[in-house]
């Protein structure tokens, strides 16, 4: 459902993102991991089709995203790290606008968009323009938005960042749900403890590098720690074990 | 000490501004300063001109010159009042670096203080230019010296502030009683209305009487008013006299206005500050609240079925839909359309009272209408069209993610400008041709080629603006202000002068014709000059169209 084959990004003299190679299967759900700069939003960039490869390709259900991107576009839904929607359109009016222009038939809006406000609590507040709401609140607007239209492939950068425990638990089900009827959910991520809980498969990526690709139990066996949680697989991975002594100082 | 604090971070922000500007920066920041110098230059003769030929008027000139200072003290004094109303909103309470001051052990009658100055800056450094070269041509004409200068630049702090300060002191006072952003909005609509209202009475008051020989009989019959005093309690009552008694050798009287000016400013500023002091704070928090009102839910359709049949119909209704309900729910737009409104009225009215006398003449001047009113409508296209890209900001994914091709939001943001501008177009033009009783031939070609440059304009600035986006800028004034604005500024004015060239071949056919010159028109130029004008509106749309589309296709923000 989402292939990623030789994918490449500089930035000038930065290699953002170094040959990636990857495929998520329908109804995976794939946590992709990695410490700040590793590459992995501007890998989420591209593969929404916002930034454009300097090398390699992203495939979204058959469709080359740099080749057919409206099609993939059709395809995929974007959550991206900060939720930015439009100040002056309420909550119900955002949530009309992206439906309109992925092609949502009206009687589908209307059933939908009542049903999604109430289950992330927006209802009351729906007819407010977003420049009112918290950071929490657009989150969910903007979870909303791309789970309106069902998408075969969702992909998240951060999802939970801002949602207080009730909301990040209804979105950790609608994620696990989602993934039962066939969505490809890619999920990137810096709290482990949600990867490891909901990925079926997990890739660690450091300064554009894939260092590591598999399941909980392969990292794991990777690290040579089997008994470890994946923060330490993660750290170990990464490097971040370093900081102890750091800390000691502080 | 904590206000050095905060004025040296404004000084090596400007410092760093200056000396880390990239090559294109630099060209357009001295492109802007020449642009600026040939402005005040402009002025100056403008000025030195007009009361060189005041100056001369037997026995009441002298008057005359005084009456006319205080008047222009006085409407400078008004525009300062109601730009610090606008600057006070935006400087006092929603300065982006307002958060961090707030959060810092900083006194905040100290932030008050730092943001009252920039309050003052901002909202007159512009009159303070225009003023300069008018005291220079007094200073030149009248033969008044140097030390006349000195005087002036001495009282004009004191007066720009006395101005400056009721913006600052009316924000404050509104804020803390109604503590909304409701207020905001308020002040911005009065403010942008008394705006208007000012320039159009100002224009109403036909200033341009006085310098007509045959109106200065009546000037004189009015010598009692010329002598009297105008406004004697405002601050600009108090400047124009110092500076007469100056000029007249009174020095006592000089000092005393002038101490008169110092002591009230300084006053001010300390009843400012203490006020400050009380009310600032809650002003500061009252001004953040963001309005609840609840609007409908229903979801209805979104636009008629005539988008249908339009190619991506539907999706160009839906970017519409957005566009019209984020427009119409900004302030902002609604003040400056205000001000358009006025633009308008001041624009026919200056048409109407042209002392044209003869009908080939007002045929002519409906030519030159095209230029003109091109002007206005490239100036608000700069305003309007031109930043539609860019102001689709930090939600650009909402669109860049979505199956939406780059042509299609162009169009839309072409359809979206393209009405309101053709209206524009079609009133500046069909009422200029009715108020000047042009001929059919002058009229239908000034119209017709106005409708078109409206159209060529609005592709334009959407193209220009697909090439230059800017969607990291915090206001339409900075991405009116970049490189991309003046870039489509340039090439509009161009244009505009290259089409007048272009038509000013059939019109000349014309008014051969009109004097009576047998075979006056040449149909082989007449084509060609057709063919030129088809071609230099197709390549003014198309080219920068092209370009954009290009460009924002690949942009990565």
């Amino acid at each position: 459902m989402i292939e990623i084959s030789g994918l490449t990004k500089t930035f000038g003299s930065i290699t953002a993102v170094d040959d990636l190679n990857l495929t998520v299967a329908p109804g995976e759900i794939f946590g992709f991991l990695g410490p700040n700069g590793a590459g992995k939003t501007t890998t989420v960039k591209i593969m929404t089709g916002l930034l454009r490869p300097t090398r390699g390709r992203v495939t979204i259900c058959g469709h080359d995203v740099e080749k057919e991107p409206l099609a993939a576009k059709r395809a995929a839904a974007l959550v991206p790290d900060e939720p930015y929607v439009y100040p002056k359109l309420t909550g119900v009016e955002y949530l009309r606008f992206v439906a309109e222009i992925h092609g949502l038939r009206l009687e589908e809006q209307r059933r939908r968009i009542p049903e999604l406000l109430e289950m992330f609590e927006l209802s009351p507040r729906s007819g407010e323009l977003c420049e009112s709401y918290s950071h929490g609140m657009r989150q969910k607007l903007v979870l909303a938005g791309a789970i309106l239209r069902n998408p075969r492939v969702l992909v998240l950068d951060e999802p939970l960042v801002g949602l207080d425990p009730k909301s990040a638990r209804l979105v950790k089900e609608i994620f696990v749900s989602m993934a039962g009827r066939g969505t490809a959910i890619f999920l990137c991520t810096h709290v482990l403890e949600i990867a490891e809980k909901l990925c079926h498969r997990l890739g660690i990526m450091i300064e554009g590098r894939l260092t590591a690709l598999g399941s909980l139990a392969d990292l794991k066996n990777k690290a040579r720690s089997p008994q470890s949680g994946l923060e330490d697989v993660f750290l170990s991975l990464t490097g971040g074990s370093e900081y102890a002594s750091l800390l000691r100082h502080l | 000490m904590i206000l050095f604090a905060l004025w040296r971070r404004k000084l090596r922000s400007a410092k760093n501004s200056l000396l880390r500007a990239s090559f294109a920066q630099k060209i357009r920041r001295a492109a802007f300063a020449l642009l600026g110098l040939s402005l005040i230059a402009g002025l100056y003769l403008g000025f030195a001109r007009f009361l060189g030929f005041l100056q001369k008027a037997p026995l009441i000139g002298p008057l005359i010159v005084w009456k006319l200072t205080a008047m222009a003290f006085l409407a400078a004094f008004l525009m300062v009042i109601i730009s610090s109303l606008l600057t006070s909103l935006g400087t006092l309470y929603y300065s982006s670096d307002l958060t961090f001051l707030f959060h810092s052990p900083v006194d905040f009658r100290a932030i008050f203080i730092d943001k009252c100055l920039e309050v003052l800056l901002f909202s007159s450094w512009m009159l303070a230019l225009a003023l300069a070269p008018y005291a220079l041509a007094m200073a030149v004409v009248d033969h008044f010296g140097a030390g006349f200068l000195f005087a002036f630049a001495t009282l004009l702090p004191p007066f720009l502030w006395l101005a400056a300060m009721w913006g600052a002191l009316a924000t404050l006072l509104l804020l803390y009683f109604f503590p909304s952003s409701k207020t905001r909005d308020m002040v911005w609509i009065l403010s942008s209305l008394s705006l208007t209202l000012v320039y159009a009475l100002v224009r109403w008051a036909q200033p341009e009487k006085l310098v007509r020989p045959d109106a200065l009989h009546v000037i004189s019959a009015y010598l009692e008013y010329l002598q009297a005093p105008t406004a004697p309690y405002l601050p600009s009552w108090w400047l124009t006299k110092a500076l007469w008694d100056w000029t007249a050798g009174r020095l006592g009287g000089f000092a005393a206005w002038a101490v008169l000016l110092w002591l009230c400013a300084i006053a001010s500023f300390a009843g400012l500050v203490a006020l400050a002091g009380r009310f600032y704070l809650r002003a500061y928090t009252g001004a953040q609240e963001s309005p609840r009102a609840n609007r409908t839910t229903a979801v209805t359709p979104m636009a008629s079925r005539g988008w249908g049949l339009l190619p991506s119909g539907a999706v160009l209704a839906a970017l519409f839909w957005k566009d019209r309900r984020i427009f119409l729910r900004d302030v902002r737009n609604w003040s400056q359309l205000l001000l358009i409104a006025g633009l308008v009225f001041v624009y026919l009215f200056s048409i109407d009272k042209l002392p044209l006398d003869n009908a080939d003449l007002k045929s002519l001047v409906s030519f030159l209408n095209i230029g003109a009113a091109g002007f206005v409508l490239s100036s608000l296209s700069l305003r309007f069209t031109f930043p539609a890209i860019s102001l689709e900001s930090r939600q650009w994914w909402v669109l860049k993610s979505a199956p939406l091709s780059v042509s299609s939001i162009m169009w839309e943001k072409f359809i979206f400008s393209a009405l309101p501008m053709t209206a524009l177009a079609f009133t500046l033009g069909a009422a200029a041709n009715r108020l000047l009783h042009a001929d059919a031939f002058s009229s239908q070609l000034s119209l017709a080629s106005l409708l078109v440059l409206a159209l060529v304009l609005s592709a334009m600035g959407v193209g220009f603006g697909a090439l230059f986006p800017k969607f990291d800028a915090e206001s339409v004034h900075q991405i009116e202000s970049s490189l991309g604005g003046f870039v489509y500024m340039t090439c509009s004015f161009f244009f505009i002068g290259a089409t007048v060239a272009v038509l000013a071949w059939p019109m000349r056919m014309h008014f051969m014709g009109l004097f009576g010159r047998l075979h006056a028109w040449n149909w082989i130029q007449a084509l060609w000059c057709g063919g030129a004008w088809i071609l230099l509106n197709l390549l003014a749309a198309l080219v920068p169209w092209s370009l954009g589309r290009a460009h924002l296709e690949a942009f990565e923000p």
